[in-house]
Formats: C-alpha cells, sequence, structure tokens
C-alpha cells in the first residue's frame, strides 16, 4: 500500500468496525490528511424528541465527528434549532464543524429537511451554490439539496472540488425517482462547465439491483454494494453515487458505520439513534490525483510528502 | 413475529391511545422503531397522523413511510380513513391502500371520488398513484382517472395517466 494512503486506511480500518473504547482521549478526531471522508447519515425523526436525549445525541456527535463532511437526511424539526444546537454539540470537544441546512419539503404537512454537517478546518462550502434542485414536474417527494464543497488544501489552486447531492427518496416511488436522480445527475454534472466532480448521496431506498437508471451514466459507479446499510442490517439503501472517470479522487475505500459494532449497542439502543448506519467513502483531498512518484500536498497542517 | 412481540405491539398501541401526550407520543416512537412488525398496527398509525400533538404526528408519520404493506384485513379500517378530513390521515390511508395493491380493489370507487374531489392535492395524487397499485380491478375509477390525466397539475396528471395504463380497458 502506498505510503501516502497509510493514514486514511488506519482510519478507515476503524470505521469498517473496530471496537471503539468507551472512554476516548479529549481532542477532535484526528482524520487522515491524505484522504476526505465523506459520509451520507440518514437520522431517522432528528428533531426535538432526539435531541432530548443526551445519550443518543453523544452518539451522534462521535459519528460525525469521523467525517469531514456528513450529508444529513430526515431533519423533522419545528425548530430552527435542531441542527445548530446538534452542530455545538459535536464541537463541544474543540472540533470547528459548520452547517448547511436546506427548506423543509414534502408533500404533506411532515416535511423534512436536508443538511450538511462539515469540517471547517478541512472542508469550505461555496455559499452560492447552495440549493434545492427544481423539480416542477413533481417526480421527487423531497428534491434534493445541492452544495459545492472544497478541500482546505495548501496550495488552493489543487483542492479537490466537487458538488455533493443529498437526497431521501420517497420508498413508494423508488423505481420513478431513481429515473429522476439520473437527470438530476446529469443536471449537476453540467452545472459548471469547471465543475466535473458530482457525488449523489443518501437515502436511496434501493441498493445497486435497482440501479439501472444509473447505469445508463456513463462511468457511474457506487461506493457501498454487498452489504447492508441498515441498522437492523437487513436492507441497502444508502450509498454515494458518483461517475468514476470524472471523480478519479475516488480512493476506492468505502464503508458502512455500523452502530451497534463501533459503540457497542445493542440492537433497540441503536434504533434509538437511527434505523439507519452512515456510510462513507474516502477521496484524495487534491483534485485528480497526482502520478506515482509526484509530490502533492495533503489537507491543512499537512507535510507533503512523495508515494 | 414471536408472540412476544405482537404482545409489546398490543401494549403500545394501548398507549398509543392514551390521555397523556407525553405517552402517545412515546409510543407512537417506539412503534416507529418497531419497522415492519409494526404493520398490524397501521391503521392505528393512520390515525394517530391525526393526533393532536406535532411529536405524535411526525413519529406516526415516519413509521407509515417505513411500514411496508398493511395487512389484508386494515382495508376496511384504512378505506374509512381515507375519507377524513385530514389531509395527513387521508394520505397516509390512501398510501397503505395502494401497498395493498389488487385486494383493495373493493376501494376503488373511493379512490375514484378521492381523485376527482380532495380537497388536498397530495392525497389526489395518491390516490391516482394507488389506483395504478391496484390495477385492473380498478377498472371502476377509469373515467376519474381519464379526467385527472388531463389535470393542469403535472404530476397528478402523469400519475393519472401512469394509472391508466395499468388499470388498462
Amino acid at each position: 500500500m502506498a505510503r501516502g494512503l497509510v493514514a486514511v486506511v488506519a482510519v478507515c480500518a476503524w470505521l469498517v468496525g473496530a471496537p471503539v473504547p468507551v472512554a476516548r482521549a479529549a481532542g477532535p478526531t484526528v482524520k487522515p490528511w491524505d484522504g476526505v471522508l465523506i459520509a451520507s447519515f440518514n437520522i431517522q425523526v432528528f428533531g426535538e424528541s432526539k435531541m432530548a436525549k443526551a445519550h443518543v445525541v453523544e452518539v451522534l456527535a462521535r459519528v460525525v465527528r469521523n467525517f469531514d463532511i456528513v450529508a444529513i437526511q430526515e431533519v423533522r424539526a419545528k425548530s430552527d434549532s435542531i441542527i445548530p444546537d446538534f452542530v455545538r454539540a459535536v464541537n463541544a470537544d474543540g472540533s470547528r464543524y459548520h452547517y448547511v441546512i436546506g427548506p423543509r419539503q414534502g408533500r404533506t404537512v411532515s416535511k423534512e429537511q436536508y443538511a450538511f454537517v462539515y469540517d471547517t478546518d478541512r472542508i469550505e462550502v461555496d455559499p452560492s451554490s447552495v440549493g434545492i434542485v427544481p423539480d416542477p414536474g413533481g417526480r421527487l417527494h423531497r428534491p434534493p439539496m445541492h452544495a459545492r464543497f472544497r478541500t482546505r488544501i495548501k496550495p488552493a489552486e489543487m483542492a479537490f472540488t466537487f458538488w455533493l447531492v443529498d437526497i431521501h427518496t420517497d420508498p413508494d416511488e423508488v423505481p420513478q425517482e431513481l429515473d429522476a436522480l439520473s437527470d438530476v445527475f446529469r443536471s449537476m454534472q453540467a452545472a459548471r462547465p469547471d465543475e466535473d466532480d458530482v457525488i449523489l448521496l443518501g437515502d436511496l431506498n434501493a441498493g445497486p439491483p435497482q440501479f439501472s437508471s444509473f447505469q445508463r451514466i456513463p462511468g457511474v459507479g457506487w461506493a457501498v454494494a454487498g452489504v447492508t446499510t441498515n441498522t437492523r442490517r437487513t436492507k441497502t439503501y444508502d450509498n454515494l453515487v458518483f461517475a468514476r472517470p470524472a471523480t478519479a479522487e475516488y480512493l476506492g475505500l468505502w464503508g458502512v458505520l455500523d452502530l451497534q459494532h463501533a459503540f457497542g449497542l445493542p440492537l433497540d439502543n441503536a434504533l434509538e439513534v437511527s434505523d439507519h448506519n452512515p456510510v462513507w467513502a474516502a477521496f484524495h483531498p487534491c483534485e485528480s490525483r497526482p502520478a506515482p512518484g509526484q509530490a502533492f500536498p495533503g489537507m491543512a497542517g499537512a507535510p507533503p510528502t512523495r508515494r | 413475529m414471536d408472540n412476544s412481540g405482537n404482545q409489546d405491539i398490543a401494549a403500545l398501541l394501548r398507549r398509543l391511545s392514551a390521555t397523556n401526550a407525553d405517552e402517545r407520543a412515546e409510543a407512537a416512537e417506539a412503534l416507529c422503531r418497531a419497522g415492519e412488525a409494526a404493520s398490524g398496527a397501521a391503521a392505528d398509525l393512520v390515525r394517530a397522523c391525526g393526533d393532536a400533538d406535532d411529536r405524535v404526528r411526525e413519529w406516526a408519520a415516519a413509521a407509515l413511510e417505513e411500514l411496508g404493506p398493511p395487512p389484508p384485513d386494515a382495508t376496511k379500517n384504512l378505506a374509512e380513513l381515507a375519507g377524513s378530513s385530514d389531509p395527513l390521515v387521508a394520505y397516509w390511508a390512501v398510501t397503505l391502500l395502494g401497498r395493498t395493491g389488487a385486494s383493495a380493489a373493493s376501494t376503488a370507487t373511493l379512490l375514484a371520488g378521492l381523485v376527482d374531489a380532495a380537497v388536498d392535492i397530495a392525497v389526489r395524487q395518491r390516490a391516482a398513484w394507488a389506483l395504478g397499485k391496484i390495477g385492473p380491478g380498478a377498472s371502476a375509477a377509469r373515467d376519474a382517472l381519464a379526467r385527472a390525466a388531463g389535470n393542469s397539475d403535472p404530476r397528478l396528471a402523469r400519475l393519472a395517466a401512469e394509472a391508466l395504463s395499468l388499470v388498462g380497458g
């Protein structure tokens, strides 16, 4: 394994299921300097009830601290303070996360919001890029939220930049919504001539065998396959979808953070946190990976190294 | 599901009708966490979508989204709830009838009426969708679907047209 990937692999080994000690050292979670960890997490009914449970918030905060960006689905709250309060909890250890949140959406009075929570020490967002994908035909119950991010590396012109598109499909209209999302993916690819990286991530309520719509897009692939992503370990519903030739930054590393295993929780306690496990994939922090033998910078604060 | 699971769901259903809102909210949350094991509680959860307490409504709606198809013996109760004046109750009753599929053919006329005249557009749309799920057994709804296929609401028009092709004839 190339030396430059050792840090990423070491962290990823933890994320795929090594037990976590109950007591952890104080201070922000150390993340790899040679990888960007992007996650998706459906936090079932993330609202006032869940935020009122300190033990649940603690687990959620510890989940988030492992990743550079977490795309969240199912924020369901009347209050606008849920995500700000949650990010304060994440930052209680000295971390410096911030967030982007979308509008309440849904066809009934029961509405959901999408959010991105990201580590500002390692990631920047372009505020002008945040929005909801237009859906004039009403093909999507909760049209996805998009935002463009960049890694914070020096020199900045080498930073990996990318769109994230956060989605939670309607389980009653999955094939139709996946068709619509393949159109969304293409439109995001064309949104900016200077941006070729699109990562669509979230709760698709479907696994790879149902991804025929995505497969019509040249080069499209996905991170998660062959494992379950829900807390009960019965379904594969969550994923990250991107086009491989364009997003060559993908390091080929991905995982499912199993809440029961990672936090030593019995099923009932894990379900209190969510009925979904977070899923993640690792990307290189530089726009397109350097050739073997070429020096490359890492994330903020890291010394440059050679492979 | 073993017998202890049934007893748990039964106990939760009793608490879902409690006079205390906190108890109802906790019950709704627990039923949501039960996932598909709570499918026998379908009609009760639909009814809970009309609860006075926000938390009960949110957990009930979340539970229904993940519940899967209801048991066949729930059709009669769901058909009654589909006529509710509460849009969230009606929406979920209609959705569960759609998930029932062909077995809900007896509700085709009711659903056709909702396609034509439900006050809430989301209920009209879901009724069209549900008729498509019922399929050929929903032939009584053809006229209503044909009218809706020309509606100015693009989603209603599309769902009605799709349902017409599935109902056939």
